[in-house]
């Protein structure tokens, strides 16, 4: 669970932009995550029920087919999911958003526009094994 | 004979009809193609330089390579809103990077020629990336883009000019706030945000207070948005020494009530008896976010008055009054003595008793729009 040990966490990166995506992609395997990505919330929900566990989602609130807030509830409502942590990225001002998505069991959230080192320290939080 | 030459003619024009319009349709379709194959040409190149340049700007976030590909002037523009994109994406001091990224591919050079170009596009790309760049060069033409006719270009050469300095752009910009009255008070609420609330709260209100009664009770409605109270020292000035119209009155009020700050309470009420219904109107929703209990009195007054709206709003601020109770409110409307005062407590008693059976969610009466 440690990224200073052999073994690479996974990231479940759910995001649909294509920039955002790479640049989010090139930060996590820069510091030793194994990054899988989701380009939507539907593809999402076919990893959740394809894939084994990750050790943390990146989750983006706004995305084409199911938003992250619904993607979300699927995740919570999978016995084999419901623990991982989920961290949200969100816009900057909504508020709104962010209360709902820590209400219905998102761990933590990340404002856009982020600044990098804060997302990976934010991520490593809950991979520690005092988290 | 006569009859083959006339068959003979009329044959010739038709061929040469045929003829015409066979050209015309091959050299419409060779248009066609050759525009379908500049469009897949431009297409494929902007793949390419997004095939290279992505990665790379994603690695110049962390750190700037020695070496970087060479950056043809076609893929520049490519280049331009792939950076802008990555540089929007992210904040702190990685932005630095990506500025020294910038600057080493010439692209704050090659954004001044596009300052200029005739694509509006292509400008807008231009003014934002210099803002990003902070390049002061460039701020008397940013400055003369401020009284262009286009709300969009003058809406972002203010943004980049408050990017550049925002302490210098200030002064600038709250006369031209004060006038443009295309510029969407959302918008230029977003825009000082990025500055800092509080320069935000203090410009858009001093810009409102010069402003004509329809652009300033617009930009004080949205003050609220900048979530700081600094904003309402140059409206308590402007109320104590103008006799301001009614719209700016009740934008004031409106204002108040959503600060919600114990120095303007006696201006609110001081205008619950106002000639101008939706000023009485402002005042009692106001009072009923911020007043105390010796202002129910003065609210229970408006009940009875002349304009529906304003009894109804009256109703709606005692039941958000603090201390209120559905039972109070019940023992309220018994006293009562005209039926149409009564009648527009009802509902509230009827919210009161269903949100403390906690049957459905809160929601809250401000909600509502008059």
């Amino acid at each position: 669970m440690d990224p200073t040990t052999n073994h690479k966490p996974t990231v479940l990166m759910v995001e649909d932009e294509e920039d955002t995506a790479s640049l989010l992609k090139f930060l996590l395997e820069r510091a030793s995550y194994e990054v899988v990505h989701a380009k939507d919330g539907r593809q999402a929900r076919e990893l959740v029920d394809t894939l084994s566990p990750p050790d943390i989602i990146l989750l983006d609130v706004m995305l084409p087919f199911f938003t992250g807030l619904q993607v979300l509830a699927y995740i919570r409502n999978n016995t084999a999911w419901e623990t991982i942590p989920i961290v949200m990225l969100t816009a900057d001002g909504s508020e709104h958003d962010i209360t709902r998505a820590l209400e219905n069991g998102a761990n933590d959230y990340i404002l856009k526009p982020f600044n990098p080192r804060e997302l990976t320290s934010r991520l490593k939080r809950f991979l520690s094994p005092s988290a | 004979m006569l009859v083959l030459h006339d068959s003979d003619l009329t044959l010739r024009l038709g061929s040469l009809a045929i003829l015409c319009i066979y050209s015309a349709v091959i050299l419409l379709l060779s248009g066609i193609l050759l525009l379908r194959f500049i469009r897949l040409a431009k297409e494929r190149r902007r793949r390419n330089v997004t095939a290279i340049w992505r990665p790379l700007l994603a690695q110049c976030v962390v750190e700037v390579p020695e070496t970087l590909p060479q950056l043809k002037p076609r893929d520049h523009l490519v280049f331009l809103y792939l950076w802008n994109h990555c540089y929007e994406s992210i904040r702190g001091d990685a932005r630095a990077q990506l500025n020294e990224l910038a600057r080493r591919t010439k692209s704050d050079q090659f954004a001044k020629q596009l300052l200029h170009a005739r694509r509006l596009r292509r400008r807008l790309l231009a003014i934002v990336t210099l803002g990003h760049l902070q390049e002061r060069s460039i701020w008397n033409e940013l400055v003369a883009m401020l009284r262009a006719d286009n709300a969009f270009l003058s809406l972002v050469a203010a943004k980049a000019l408050l990017t550049i300095d925002a302490q210098a752009a200030v002064p600038l910009l709250i006369p031209v706030i004060s006038r443009r009255a295309d510029w969407s008070p959302l918008k230029v609420v977003a825009m000082f945000s990025a500055v800092g609330a509080d320069i935000a709260a203090d410009t858009i209100a001093k810009a409102a207070c010069q402003a004509s009664p329809e652009i300033g009770s617009r930009l004080i409605r949205h003050l609220a948005a900048t979530q700081s109270q600094q904003g309402l020292p140059p409206l308590r000035a402007l109320l104590r020494e103008d006799s301001p119209s009614d719209d700016i009155l009740a934008a004031c009020l409106f204002l108040f009530g959503e600060c919600s700050d114990p120095r303007d309470a006696a201006t609110v009420r001081a205008h619950l008896s106002h000639p101008t219904w939706y000023v009485r109107l402002q005042a009692a929703l106001a009072l009923g976010k911020m007043g105390v209990e010796e202002d129910e009195p003065l609210l229970i007054t408006l009940l009875d008055d002349e304009h529906w709206w304003v009894r109804h709003r009256a109703a709606e601020a005692l039941s958000n009054l603090p201390w209120m109770t559905a039972e109070r409110m019940t023992r309220l409307c018994g006293s009562l003595a005209t039926i149409e005062s009564q009648e527009h407590l009802l509902p509230f008693i009827a919210q009161s008793n269903v949100r403390k059976a906690g049957s459905v969610p809160t929601a809250s009466p401000r909600l509502q729009t008059s």
